[in-house]
């Protein structure tokens, strides 16, 4: 018993300072640390150091009832590198920067179209603080403006713009959110491209708008989607939980308000390297505007001319992405899922298949009130 | 060993106590020697049921069959037991070359105490007492069971006091019994005075940070432990009851929890686990998210943690330490502080010196905030032992997490359950959910 005893006791005596030299995570306080909320990226006027870094920081307050104007510290840096930009930032800062807290990621509009969006996504990736579940956006005219601009009625310490992209906030059907998982997902997968909204400052009237989107198209310039394309996008993928889409038929014009939207769809594939897209959507809601007077024995009536509506609106959609070779959809991924890999098309020719298929779409509206009791 | 020489052992055996009396009755050919000290023994009783017969008795037979027909007659046996019964308050009586015992004893220990550490809204009010036999008075009346047995034993090399073993002999486990019986036949101190003292000296460890036996004062609840099939001690003088073998879910329990209807305590219950995870665990979350892992936060609240801590000059792990210590000061002051002080204590400790803290910035308000909140779920632990036992362990945990962080925390958790998982209660294992065995028909440890 003794002999083991002894050796219990060198084992710890040998144990506790190698203990001491193991380096965990590493300690440090709260208040030593100062939080990025939102990393703006863009192309500089520099020829050798092309990136340029806009990090906003908050800055700490005990309590925002005291202080509630919204406080921000701005830092900026050109680099040749976006690792180069941000280490030069930390010589700027007397605390170390903390990215955990970024929920915004903004590039520049200019960058965007210099096609250098995945070598910015390869850092965003691999820093590891970084997280995958911020959003990323496009800011016109540039990220810098953006992520300076501190819009009306902000609160402190929450920045105006995450509520715009999260659930909590506005419900904007024209907004889409694309989360740098879900982008770097986009870019990389072959049948699907990556929508970014595009965020634009309006500095007289300090506020944002956030109603278009880019699609990125392989090797191409983006393309902008407008405010009524990025609202039909949102709808067909189901980004938008409610949305208002009005009608103007046959002498009525009214706007329903749709509160449960439902979209599939699926690629049949047909001889000769043809394909069919199959849409299926389905509407629910009421008439929240109208012009003329409605009654609700008609209700099915008005449902129908919405559907009609509807699928004008959709098919001019999928027809524009069509003719661009745009696919935010994601019908390729689709294909490639239903076929087996010896039997798929090429790349070409599924681009050719797309540009030229036939589009065969449904939608079941469903008004359930004129919004009226009578 | 004839009766005489009996008296004179006894009488060598108790001339140090000067209150040993021996009083001699001699009237119309009858015959008493009687024996007694006289500051255990009940005056009225002995002038009623001897002294005042044995004038109105025709013969000397008659006083010794009508002794003998006392109901506090007990039958002698060894000399050793005489001086025993002698020192708790027998009288010792000598009709016709014969010894009696007779057990006049006075108490003044016997009134039953109100409830005042497991105070309960329902149920009764009343605790046990100081007394042994009132206590089993109690159990008994309570509890109608021929098979519920007592054994009595002398423990204590000094004070020999009275320890009584209670259990319902159907329902317990007879190797649960056979340890505490072993156990108990080990113990050799000098002096026993209370039950809890035994949960040191049952338990076999030279360390044990978590209590192996539950301390009550609920004559229920030691009626609903019996029931289980738990094995009860009893220390004469000491109006706290220990029951054994434990679970940890029974220090989580309190009786009303059979009080109240079936939503209302799962509630309770709910609550109850919330307190031990936040008093366990709220001090070293604080430590690992602040100084490790800010990401965990929320933004706000990240910002609002930072910004309380600008200008307190210590560390994480040391303003929590400092202000934990506090709180532990103040806990333990009121405990010894007469109770028309300790209201003044906890008024100056809890909310002057917190607010003064944080005024002089030697704690952010969000620490004196997690202080409150780990002391207030503290006392949400419904029996005491088990809240000392948490109090002690959570240190350990910010031990571990000031050095390792969340990680650290993590780890050190799942030690203390893998260390709970090690530990038994006299044979039964210590985190065992649920103790009744459907085959057996057994149901301990579900007080």
């Amino acid at each position: 018993m003794p002999d083991k005893q002894k050796n219990t006791k060198l084992f710890l005596l040998l144990l506790v300072p190698i203990i001491t030299l193991l380096a965990g995570c590493e300690f440090k306080d709260i208040d030593k640390n100062v939080f990025v909320s939102i990393i703006g990226i863009d192309k500089s006027d520099d020829e050798d150091k092309p990136y340029k870094i806009t990090l906003k920081l908050y800055v700490p307050t005990s309590s925002f009832k005291q202080s509630p104007e919204p406080e921000y510290a701005y830092l900026s840096q050109n680099g040749e590198t976006l690792s180069e930009a941000i280490r030069m930032l930390e010589s700027y800062s007397d605390k170390e920067l903390e990215f955990g807290h970024s929920k915004l990621i903004v590039i520049g509009e200019e960058l965007l179209k210099e096609q250098k969006v995945s070598e910015i996504l390869d850092f965003l990736l691999r820093r590891p603080d970084i997280q995958m579940i911020s959003w990323i956006a496009v800011g016109r005219p540039s990220a810098e403006e953006i992520v300076k601009m501190v819009s009306q009625g902000e609160n402190a310490a929450y920045p105006a713009l995450f509520n715009y992209f999260e659930d909590i906030g506005t419900e904007s059907q024209y907004i889409v959110t694309t989360f740098l998982f879900d982008f770097r997902r986009r870019l990389t997968e072959d049948g699907i491209d990556p929508v970014l909204p595009i965020i634009e400052g309006k500095k007289k009237k300090k506020h944002f708008e956030i109603n278009k989107a880019y699609v990125l198209v392989n090797k191409k310039e983006p393309y902008e989607l407008s405010s009524l394309y990025t609202q039909t996008f949102n709808i067909l993928s189901m980004n938008a939980s409610v949305a208002d889409l009005s009608t103007k038929r046959e002498g009525q014009q009214f706007v329903a308000r749709i509160d449960s939207i439902n979209s599939k769809f699926k690629v049949i594939v047909k001889k000769n390297n043809k394909i069919e897209l199959d849409m299926d959507t389905s509407l629910v809601g009421y008439i929240s505007e109208s012009k003329n007077q409605l009654k609700t024995e008609d209700l099915s009536y008005y449902s129908r001319l919405f559907e009609a509506e509807g699928e004008k609106f959709f098919t001019d959609f999928l027809t524009e992405m069509m003719n661009i070779g745009a696919d935010p959809l994601g019908f390729g991924v689709d294909y490639n899922s239903r076929i087996l890999h010896n039997k798929r098309m090429s790349a070409e020719e599924w681009n050719e298949a797309y540009k030229n298929a036939e589009i065969k779409l449904k939608v079941h509206a469903d008004l359930k009130s004129t919004g009226i009791i009578q | 060993m004839s009766s005489m020489e009996t008296i004179k052992w006894i009488n060598e055996q108790l001339k140090p106590t000067n209150e040993f009396i021996q009083k001699n009755l001699d009237y119309e050919n009858k015959h008493i020697l009687l024996f007694y000290l006289k500051s255990v023994v009940d005056s009225d009783m002995l002038q009623n049921l001897i002294i005042t017969p044995f004038f109105d008795m025709k013969s000397e037979e008659q006083l010794r069959l009508y002794v003998q027909a006392l109901p506090q007659f007990q039958e002698v046996q060894s000399k050793e037991q005489i001086r025993q019964e002698l020192l708790n308050g027998n009288v010792l009586a000598f009709i016709q070359d014969e010894l009696y015992l007779l057990d006049f004893r006075l108490s003044n220990n016997d009134k039953v105490n109100q409830t005042n550490v497991e105070t309960t809204i329902h149920g009764s009010q009343l605790a046990l007492s100081d007394n042994l036999m009132t206590n089993i008075n109690l159990i008994r009346t309570n509890y109608h069971q021929s098979s519920l047995s007592i054994e009595y034993l002398d423990k204590g090399e000094v004070n020999q006091q009275k320890v009584a073993i209670i259990y319902d002999q159907e329902k317990v486990k007879s190797d649960v019994l056979d340890i505490i019986r072993t156990r108990l036949q080990k113990v050799d101190k000098q002096v026993i005075t209370s039950t809890t003292q035994l949960n040191n000296y049952l338990n076999d460890k030279k360390f044990s940070l978590f209590p192996q036996m539950i301390m009550t004062e609920r004559p229920d609840r030691i009626i609903y432990n019996l029931a289980g099939g738990k094995v009860v001690l009893l220390v004469d003088g000491n109006p706290q009851a220990v029951a054994t073998p434990v679970v940890f879910f029974d220090f989580m329990t309190t009786m009303e929890d059979n009080y109240h209807t079936v939503l209302i305590s799962f509630f309770l219950r709910i609550l109850r686990y919330a307190g031990l995870i936040l008093s366990l665990l709220l001090p070293s979350l604080y430590v690992g998210a602040t100084s490790y892992t800010p990401e965990v936060f929320r933004t706000e609240l990240a910002l609002t943690v930072a910004g309380s801590r600008v200008g307190v000059p210590f560390s994480s792990f040391i303003e929590v330490l400092f202000m934990l210590f506090f709180m532990e000061l103040l806990l333990e002051a009121s405990i010894r502080l007469p109770k028309a002080v300790s209201a003044t204590a906890t008024t100056v400790g809890g909310l002057i010196l917190g607010t003064a803290v944080t005024e002089a910035s030697l704690a952010s308000n969000i620490m004196v905030i997690i202080v409150s909140a780990v002391a207030i779920s503290t006392f949400v632990i419904p029996v005491n032992e088990m809240a000392f036992s948490i109090r002690v362990l959570r240190l350990l945990l910010i031990l571990v997490t000031s050095l390792f962080g969340l990680a650290g925390l993590v780890l050190g958790f799942f030690a203390l359950i893998m260390y709970l998982v090690n530990l038994d209660s006299f044979g039964e294992p210590y985190l065992k959910l649920y103790t009744v065995s459907k085959n057996k028909k057994r149901s301990e440890g579900k007080a």
